[in-house]
Order: C-alpha cells, then sequence, then structure tokens
C-alpha cells in the first residue's frame, strides 16, 4: 500500500465536461465558476449539482443578490435535470440577501459557515461571487475588507471536506483575484459574438492533480442542460485505434466504390482506413458519387454516415439516399445552422459512427461544412479539419469528403483549403467542353501508396448513376476547358 | 388556517390564525428567495385582493416589513367574520397563485407543502429540512 491519498473523481453529469476536466471533478475540490453574465454560469453549477446532490451528499446552494432567486427558479427549472424531488430533501436553498444588504461581510461569513456547520453539506455553492465584491464599497469601517473575505471564505471552504464553488462574474483575463491562488479549479465560460452568430466556450483555466484538456471547449445549452464537445484529440501512434486502422492500411482491404471502372482506376478500389477528397465545381456529380460509395457499402454490409451540408437527400436526384437513410442503413447529419463548432460536429459524428457501427463516412461537402462553421472558427479551419480527419482515421472509417471547385480554368486546383494534402486519395471531377457540349471527366489524381489510373475519362450522370466512358483521347488540353484535337486521332480514324 | 381559528370563528380568531399562518409561511420561503423576496411578493398579493377587499389596501406610503403583516391582522380583526375569513383565504390563495405563476406549481408545493401540514407536525418539518 503506497499510503497515499486516494482522490475520486466525480462524474459532473455535464455531457463531455468529465473528459475536459481530466477525468472528472476531484472531490472536496475548491472550484471557481467565473464568466460575464449570460454565460451560463449558474447553469452549470446547477446541473452539477442536480447530478451529484445525494442524501448520503448533500447540497447548500447559496444565492446572494445577484439573480432574484424566484427568477432563477423559475428559468432553471425549465432545464431537464432540476429534479424537484431533491429540493429541500437533498438541495438546499439558502438566500443570504439580507447579510448582504447589511453590507457586513463577517455576517455573511458567519452565516455561510453557520449553514454549513449545520447541515454537513458534501457540496457547497456560492452564487455569486460578483454581487458580494459590488456591495464592497458599503462596507462597516472595521469590518473585514472584500480581499479579506473572500480569501477567508476560500480558505473555509476548501478546508471543509466538502466539494465547494464560487460563482462569480469575475473575468478571469484582468488582474487575478487572490481567491484565484487558493482554488483548486477555475473554470472559466465565455460567449463569442461574431457577426450573426453566438458560439458558447468554456476553458478550464486550472485544476489541480489532474491534466485537463487544454484551449477554449465549446459548449451549447438545450433543454436538457449544458453540454461540452471536447476538441477532438490526435491521438499518438501509440493509440490502440490507430494502431487497428494502420494494420488496416498494410493488409491493403480495399473497399468498392460502387461505381463500375471507378475501382479499377483507383488500383483496386479504395483502400480501408482512408480518406478520399472528391473536387469538382458545381454539379459535376460529387454528391452522386458520395451516394454510390455509401450505396455499395450498404449493400455489401458496411454502415455508412453522412454529414449533409448542402441538399437534403430528399431533394437529392438519386432517391437511393433518401431511402437508405429512411431504412436506418445510412445515419444522416443534416444542419443548415451557423453557429456550429467543428467539435460539436465531430462529436456528433463520432457518436453517429458509435451507433451505427459504422466504416464509411461521407462529408458533403467541406465548402458547406465551412458556411456551416460559425465565423470565429473560420480562422481555425484548416486546422480544426486536420484534427476531423486525423480522428476519423484514428477510428479506422473510410472518409470520402466532397469539395467545391470554382471552375477555373487558367490553373488546376483541387481544394480551396489547401486541404487536399490531408487526404490520401483524390479524385477530381472538371467539365470540359467538346463539340459545343459540356462534358464531366474525372481523373484519379492521388492514391497514396498505390499504383492509380492517370487517365482522364467521360463520365455520365444517368438514373442509375454514374456511368464511366472510355478515356478521352485524341484531346490536349482538356483541364484548360478549351480542349483541342490532337493531329493523331485523325491518322487512327 | 381555517383549522387554527376553529369551528365558528370569529375575525379575532381569523386574524390570529393568519398571524400564525404567514409567519410559518415565510419561515419557508424565505431561506429561499430571500426575505424581501417573500415581502415583495406579499405585498403583491395583498395589492390584488384588495380590488375585492378595499379596506385591506396599504397605504402608499406604508413602511412594509412585519407592521405589513400586524396592519393586515388588525385590519382583519375589524371586519365581520364572514367578510375575514373570504378576505384572509383570497389573501392566501392569491399569494399561491403568484408562487405557482413564477416558479411553478411542483415547486410551490416542494416548498410551502409543509405549512399545510398539521400544525403539531410542522415545526418538526422545518428543523429537519
Amino acid at each position: 500500500m503506497s499510503g497515499k491519498v486516494a482522490i475520486r473523481r466525480l462524474a459532473t453529469g455535464v455531457p463531455g465536461l468529465d473528459a475536459i476536466l481530466g477525468g472528472g471533478l476531484p472531490e472536496f475540490s475548491f472550484n471557481l465558476i467565473v464568466g460575464p453574465p449570460g454565460s451560463g454560469k449558474t447553469t452549470l453549477a446547477h446541473q452539477i449539482m442536480f447530478t451529484l446532490a445525494t442524501k448520503q451528499r448533500p447540497a447548500l446552494f447559496f444565492t446572494v443578490l445577484g439573480e432574484p432567486p424566484l427568477k432563477m427558479f423559475r428559468y432553471q427549472q425549465q432545464f431537464d435535470f432540476f429534479d424537484l424531488a431533491k429540493i429541500n430533501e437533498s438541495i438546499r436553498f439558502v438566500n443570504l440577501s439580507e447579510e448582504v444588504t447589511e453590507g457586513n461581510f463577517d455576517h455573511v461569513l458567519a452565516r455561510i459557515m453557520r449553514e454549513v456547520e449545520a447541515a454537513s453539506p458534501g457540496l457547497v455553492f456560492v452564487d455569486s461571487f460578483r454581487s458580494i465584491m459590488l456591495e464592497a464599497p458599503r462596507q462597516d469601517q472595521g469590518a473585514i475588507g472584500l480581499q479579506q473575505f473572500t480569501q477567508q471564505l476560500g480558505m473555509f471552504l476548501s478546508s471543509w471536506d466538502a466539494t465547494t464553488f464560487l460563482v462569480g462574474e469575475y473575468s478571469a483575463d484582468g488582474q487575478p483575484h487572490p481567491v484565484f491562488t487558493v482554488a483548486d479549479g477555475l473554470l472559466s465560460l465565455d460567449q463569442n459574438v461574431h457577426r450573426n452568430s453566438m458560439v458558447r466556450q468554456m476553458q478550464i483555466m486550472k485544476m489541480r492533480g489532474q491534466a485537463t484538456r487544454p484551449g477554449m471547449q465549446t459548449f451549447r445549452i438545450s433543454n436538457a442542460g449544458i453540454e461540452v464537445f471536447p476538441a477532438a484529440l490526435v491521438r499518438d501512434d501509440t493509440g490502440a485505434t490507430e494502431a487497428a486502422a494502420s494494420r488496416s492500411r498494410r493488409t491493403r482491404v480495399r473497399l468498392s466504390m460502387g461505381v463500375p471502372l471507378l475501382d479499377e482506376m483507383l488500383g483496386g478500389g479504395l483502400p480501408m482506413g482512408y480518406s478520399m477528397l472528391v473536387a469538382g465545381p458545381s454539379g459535376s456529380g460529387k454528391t452522386i458519387l458520395a451516394t454510390a460509395f455509401l450505396a455499395e457499402g450498404v449493400r455489401v454490409g458496411e454502415p455508412g454516415v453522412i454529414v449533409a451540408f448542402e441538399q437534403t437527400p430528399s431533394q437529392s436526384r438519386i432517391a437511393t439516399l433518401d431511402d437508405m437513410v429512411r431504412a436506418g442503413q445510412v445515419g444522416l447529419i443534416n444542419t443548415r445552422s451557423l453557429d456550429l463548432s467543428i467539435d460539436e460536429i465531430v462529436q456528433r459524428l463520432i457518436d453517429l459512427i458509435h451507433r451505427m457501427k459504422a466504416t464509411r463516412v461521407v462529408i458533403d461537402s467541406l465548402s458547406g461544412f465551412e458556411l456551416a462553421v460559425a465565423p470565429s472558427f473560420r480562422e481555425d479551419f484548416r486546422e480544426s479539419l486536420f484534427r476531423m480527419v486525423a480522428v476519423l482515421s484514428g477510428l479506422g472509417v473510410t472518409v470520402l469528403m466532397t469539395s467545391e471547385l470554382e471552375d477555373r480554368y487558367d490553373d488546376l486546383r483541387f481544394s480551396p483549403y489547401g486541404s487536399a494534402f490531408l487526404t490520401d486519395a483524390i479524385i477530381v471531377e472538371r467539365y470540359i467542353e467538346i463539340e459545343s457540349r459540356l462534358k464531366r471527366v474525372l481523373a484519379v489524381v492521388k492514391v497514396r501508396g498505390s499504383a492509380h489510373s492517370n487517365e482522364l475519362r467521360q463520365f455520365q450522370i444517368t438514373d442509375d448513376g454514374i456511368v464511366i466512358g472510355a478515356p478521352v483521347r485524341d484531346y490536349q488540353g482538356l483541364l484548360s476547358g478549351r480542349p483541342t484535337q490532337t493531329p493523331t486521332s485523325h491518322r487512327i480514324d | 388556517m381555517a383549522r387554527g381559528a376553529g369551528k365558528t370563528p370569529d375575525a379575532k380568531a381569523i386574524a390570529a390564525a393568519a398571524a400564525d399562518t404567514w409567519p410559518r409561511v415565510t419561515a419557508r420561503l424565505a431561506p429561499v428567495i430571500g426575505a424581501r423576496g417573500v415581502e415583495v411578493l406579499f405585498r403583491r398579493a395583498l395589492h390584488l385582493t384588495s380590488t375585492a377587499f378595499p379596506w385591506l389596501q396599504l397605504a402608499a406610503d406604508h413602511e412594509g416589513g412585519v407592521a405589513t403583516l400586524e396592519s393586515v391582522t388588525t385590519r382583519l380583526a375589524g371586519q365581520e367574520a364572514s367578510s375575514a375569513a373570504l378576505a384572509s383565504c383570497a389573501l392566501l390563495v392569491t399569494f399561491t397563485e403568484l408562487l405557482v405563476t413564477l416558479i411553478g406549481e411542483s415547486l410551490t408545493e416542494r416548498l410551502l407543502g409543509p405549512v399545510w401540514a398539521p400544525p403539531l407536525t410542522a415545526p418538526q418539518q422545518e428543523t429537519g429540512a
């Protein structure tokens, strides 16, 4: 036996929060929840309290001026986690407004200590700390000052064998308040407004004794309460799932694309666990190719998932996608909201992949994805895309992403994000003009670690899907959009 | 309250019952929503009830606090028994309805339930909560 103290970690009941805390909330820790008004502090505190409070581990919730308690009850009970049966059973609310308006911190502190000692709670919340601070100028001479008060309260709460929280509007950016030093945990909430979108973010600035996820994590508040979407972690090569993925790379199991001849062009199909980019201008057939990829998966018993940012499946020319989604063979994430974080999408996608046991994933399209992501995340879009691809490949799924390509004939591009290097395989679709007709061609540009066709082949979109035709011979300058017939063709003819 | 006032209550008994009930309501609510929160609700209920019972109307400059309840019980005691009973009941109902409007029936029931319990057990529940 080591004799070292074992710190129990409490599951907070806030989806995603335990992960970014590094495994849960340490028992008997003293935590600060800070952030501007409306950032979700009280909601977070309540959600944690209603989850953790039991008869054996009762909670005391001190309300200080701030929000009138009646209003707090009125709004907080709308959340699913607000369990009325726990009130006055395992959860007791104590209003401190009398003591605070008196302006004597000694009394406030004494009342808190009295209540805590009498109830012996396992959880203590003081909401909010800021309102206590605002009362500071009204202090009587000779009474303890605000600094001392918060310090003493902090010391008292941290020495009590209870898990405690101070909720406050204190900004973590400015000059650090002394109580920040006493605290074991510091959770900072924020909301970023960028043009018309609003994004809620949370940062664990400190949590003693455990490795927290660094950086801002996005969260959402719905009727169910707060849900945190931890930034997807890219695992190292040592990860077991990564090992599985690399094994599948070695064995080179190839997936059929569901389009005749395309597998041949790819050198025998798309290697399992690869990510593929299908780039092409609007209407060139990217979604149809993606649908064929999913339909083939369904046919051979490999469930798929599609994240659709553009057309809804019912609008799709080919009814198969809609049918597959309705039949539950393909999972669908369809979103047009404009305030998403990439992490939220990745989280939903991963959940769906696990639920469907999916091995094929389609993201249609990156351009729509970029539009759906809140503006404040667009700067990091490439980085997040990289993380997403890495996480998906870590899961061992095969990914097909489509990307809108501007119709430009003076240069050969595959993706506006420079994301082509992120993917293992690339198919490009183009329009060309031959004999005053707009025709479609496609080519396999890259399949990492594999031989593949280098032909430009014409293809047609029929009611049965994509039909790949013969290679376009006898022309040159196809990619410029204005091909010319090569002189040799006359000789062959 | 009706129980406290006895079977054939006179106005004085009704006033006494009110004087007994309201502090118990306050004792349940004040720790949760603050004494001021309770008082604001009480005065609002009083204002609403006084449209039907104008003699309950408080003076605009009424000082508030404990004096509000005292003033109400004095007025109750000065009325006909039937009128006092109706007004006292209406006041309590209005107050409860206000609370229900704000925080819902379940939570109101949760907070105030023990007040309506038989008087003998009520104090025990309060200390035990």
